[in-house]
């Protein structure tokens, strides 16, 4: 497979963000830090929404894409295009899309399925462009992380819903985004009550891939001109030294890349609630994660990154 | 596009993608994780084999038991895709039971199935021919611009169209004239939550209280109809000839019931949801140009209403000599022949794995009768509900229709009267009740299925506007299943004693 590995790393060139999009208040909300942090003549937004597959039985036979074809008939979109098409009009609000722009259009059958996968594509005269998808998938963590793989993005935004999570066709649920989070192989945001002018709080440790990962965060809070903040927490007194040490290794590494460090803090305690507890006063948690847990494994999961995911209150992102 | 784009496009659109994932991506842990359910299944079902057969079964009732509660775990939490359920439940017959396969392939094929079979086709044909614009039309000349008077419409049409045609064709058939009235009163979803609501669950309970109405209204009846004539039906004794029910007796019994609904449906969706207009009138103008703009009816229209009305008048008149199954694959032959419909719409429109589920599940019923595991779960419900005082009349219904309720809620309600219907009528058996009468509650209570998206074919269509959320169901389908159950249990203790049943 030729193009880059995921990550957040832009290397000079485009930077592709894919957005969940369910037209739920958290999608919109990503969807309108995706423009902050994609602003920029070099960026591509995709906007995903993903239809699970028909299971016959439950229309006692029937192929519900007849009723597909028959909503079309009748020139009406498709519920998911219908939403994709709603966070379109949402980005010619917020100035990002308009008129100019050109239009293209792509299909492909998948499983027999003539509806199948769905893109409009829209181009801008300065090189940018938005995508909106309708992908057909086994479930809708499965097709989010197949797009998003196969798509190489830099970034995956995931909406946290509100109030347990949504139950609509294709909607994004809290068990959906944490698989999303746990499985993709790349970055991935999960927005909630996203508030974009608060920073990013990079929470590092001394492991290697830890200070990469801020580094790499930090281009991306530097494409929306966000604060950066760096935060390392001792499990106890005899280890704040080392806490010490690799805020000092972050704030380096950060400075290599031609960027500045806003503030550093160093507490001791608990590091799962220390972080919640912190990461209150910020838009973005940054945790770094390199070991993705699938499968049957996610059960004894012991992952840091994970509870603060889980159990934060605003939006955490896990970079990879 | 820029090349980046299109580089990403191909990668990722279609099939290829998917394939390409699922290599590179997915490991054994993953896999293990994906199919747990399955291995649960297989795990309960072979200690339930392993298990000394209690009193009362025997040791192929236990394996037939075993079998069905395999089945259910897999329908209700689909590890796999579910026509291997069919397929594992033949090979099991086979391997398990130690029947002849010959034997297991000719319990498969029934006129039950053959009617699941041509009904799903006819219902195909019927969507095709594109005449759901003309019945909006009527809809909205009929009932003038006011929510509550297009709802009631609504619910009426759809339920008189389902009762002989299978909810499934309707709620497809419906449910564009549903989101059009919609989306031309405003297109921000937000805006119109509530009236979506009331104009979905319209189509979506019209059709279910209807689908009970007459044996071609869903598969779940012509499964009981046949359950009656394998089970009690001796061509021997004049005695079992009631077991033969034909498709008057049926409509007789059932038919009011799903009239007496119809002005609960829109009261009860009226209350929960209050929708934000109360006159569509903007959206009624437009949807009447829209409809005007297709102008007159042609001869195909009429050829394709006419064949459908030939079908239903041999239902009517020949369906106990002939059997539903064979009408209906004459009524899709007839479509076929005047090339009202191409093979090739009925083929991709139609999933075939469905009908072979639905062949299995029956066989697997049959087994539940021969081997006893039916009669023995039945004689242990009821001595269950003894100290209860739910062990006969109108108690027995009632709780005969509470369980049909739980499981048609938890999967297709045609799956749950297959599982349950050996259970009930030998339950009936047992407590000296009129298998006809527990029969019935359980078919009807099969449409009950109004507080899950999966319970009934129709809720399912709504479901995938994309409008409604899965609450919704909870809120208005408790009421709503509450008001059914009433309805029914009133039918049964007073209105089929006074029309001889």
């Amino acid at each position: 497979m030729a193009g880059r590995k995921p990550g957040l790393s832009t290397d000079g060139e485009r930077f592709s963000i894919v957005v969940c999009f369910d037209g739920s208040e958290e999608s919109h909300r990503a969807l309108r830090y995706a423009v902050r942090i994609g602003s920029g003549t070099d960026a591509d937004l995709t906007l995903l929404y993903v239809r699970p597959f028909d299971q016959g039985l439950r229309t006692s036979g029937l192929d519900l894409s007849v009723v597909r074809e028959n909503i079309l008939s009748w020139g009406l979109d498709l519920p998911g295009m219908r939403v994709l098409k709603e966070g379109r009009d949402a980005l010619v609000e917020l100035g990002w899309l308009d008129s100019e722009w050109e239009q293209e259009h792509a299909h492909a059958q998948v499983r027999g399925d003539p509806l199948g996968d769905n893109a409009i594509v829209y181009s801008s005269p300065s090189g940018r462009s938005v995508v909106l998808r309708l992908l057909v998938a086994q479930s809708v963590a499965d097709g989010v992380l197949d797009e998003c793989e196969l798509g190489q993005y830099n970034l995956c935004i995931v909406g946290w819903p509100a109030s347990g999570g949504a139950s609509g066709v294709g909607y994004i649920t809290h068990e959906i985004a944490t698989r999303i989070a746990r499985e993709h192989t790349g970055t991935v945001l999960v927005s909630r009550f996203l508030e974009e002018s608060h920073g990013h709080l990079v929470c590092v440790s001394n492991h290697e891939g830890s200070i990469l990962s801020a580094r790499t965060d930090a281009e991306v809070a530097a494409r929306c001109a966000c604060p950066i903040y760096l935060l390392s927490v001792a499990p106890s007194q005899s280890k704040l030294y080392a806490a010490k040490r690799a805020i000092a290794r972050a704030r380096a590494a950060i400075r290599d890349a031609g960027l500045e460090v806003s503030g550093a803090t160093t507490l001791v305690g608990d590091p799962v609630t220390t972080i919640i507890e912190e990461g209150k006063k910020y838009s973005v948690i940054v945790m770094s994660r390199f070991r993705r847990r699938t499968g049957w494994r996610q059960v004894f999961s012991n992952s840091i990154a994970f509870k603060v995911l889980a159990r934060a209150k605003n939006s955490v992102m896990i970079v990879r | 596009m820029h090349p980046a784009v299109q580089e990403r496009l191909e990668r990722t659109l279609g099939r290829a993608g998917q394939e390409r994932r699922a290599k590179t991506t997915r490991g054994l842990d993953a896999f293990l994780w994906e199919k747990r359910w399955f291995f649960i299944a297989l795990l309960v079902g072979g200690l339930l084999m392993l298990l000394p057969p209690p009193e009362g079964l025997s040791h192929r009732g236990i394996i037939v038991l075993a079998m069905s509660v395999i089945a259910v775990i897999l329908f209700v939490t689909e590890p796999v895709p579910l026509p291997t359920v069919a397929i594992l439940i033949i090979i099991g017959q086979v391997l398990l039971l130690g029947i002849d396969s010959t034997t297991v392939a000719k319990s498969l094929m029934s006129d039950s199935v053959l009617f699941i079979m041509g009904s799903l086709m006819l219902a195909v044909a019927v969507v095709k021919q594109k005449l759901d614009k003309r019945i909006a039309y009527f809809i909205v000349r009929m009932t003038g611009t006011r929510t509550a008077n297009i709802c009631l419409g609504i619910s009426l049409v759809s339920g008189l169209l389902s009762s002989v045609i299978g909810e499934h064709t309707v709620a497809a058939m419906m449910l564009p004239v549903a989101i059009t009235l919609i989306t031309l009163t405003s297109s921000d979803a937000k805006k119109v939550r509530g009236l979506a609501a009331v104009l979905l669950f319209s189509v979506c309970y019209g059709c279910s209280i209807a689908g009970i109405g007459t044996p071609s209204g869903g598969a779940r009846n012509a499964i009981m109809v046949g359950y009656w004539k394998e089970f009690f039906y001796d061509p021997t004794n004049p005695e079992t000839y009631k077991y033969l029910v034909d498709y008057m007796t049926w409509t007789l019994y059932c038919y009011p019931v799903f009239l007496v609904q119809i002005p609960i449906v829109t009261a009860l969706l009226l209350y929960t949801f209050r929708p934000e207009y109360d006159n569509l009138s903007r959206a009624v103008v437009k949807l009447r140009s829209q409809v005007n703009s297709q102008g007159p009816m042609g001869q195909k229209d009429w050829t394709a209403i006419a064949v459908f009305l030939l079908t239903l008048i041999c239902w009517i008149l020949f369906s106990d000599k002939f059997g539903l199954g064979t009408i209906a694959l004459g009524g899709a032959a007839a479509f076929l022949i005047l090339g009202l419909v191409k093979w090739e719409d009925v083929n991709s429109g139609v999933n075939w794995g469905v009908v072979l589920l639905y062949a299995a599940a029956i066989s697997l019923g049959i087994q539940m009768k021969d081997t006893g595991a039916a009669l023995w779960v039945a004689t242990s419900f009821l001595q269950t509900l003894a100290p209860l005082g739910f062990d006969s009349g109108t108690p027995l219904l009632a709780a005969v229709s509470l369980l049909t309720t739980g499981v048609t809620n938890t999967m297709s309600n045609g799956a749950a009267v297959a599982v349950l219907g050996p259970i009930t009528l030998k339950l009936a058996v047992a407590a000296n009740e009129s298998p006809l009468v527990v029969g019935f509650v359980t078919a009807i209570s099969s449409a009950f299925a109004y507080l899950t998206v999966i319970g009934t074919p129709a809720s399912t269509i709504v479901y995938s506007s994309g409008y409604l959320k899965a609450k919704d169901f909870l809120v208005v389908g408790f009421r709503m299943a509450v008001a059914s159950t009433l309805v029914l249990l009133l039918a049964a203790s007073v209105y089929w004693p006074l029309a001889g049943l």
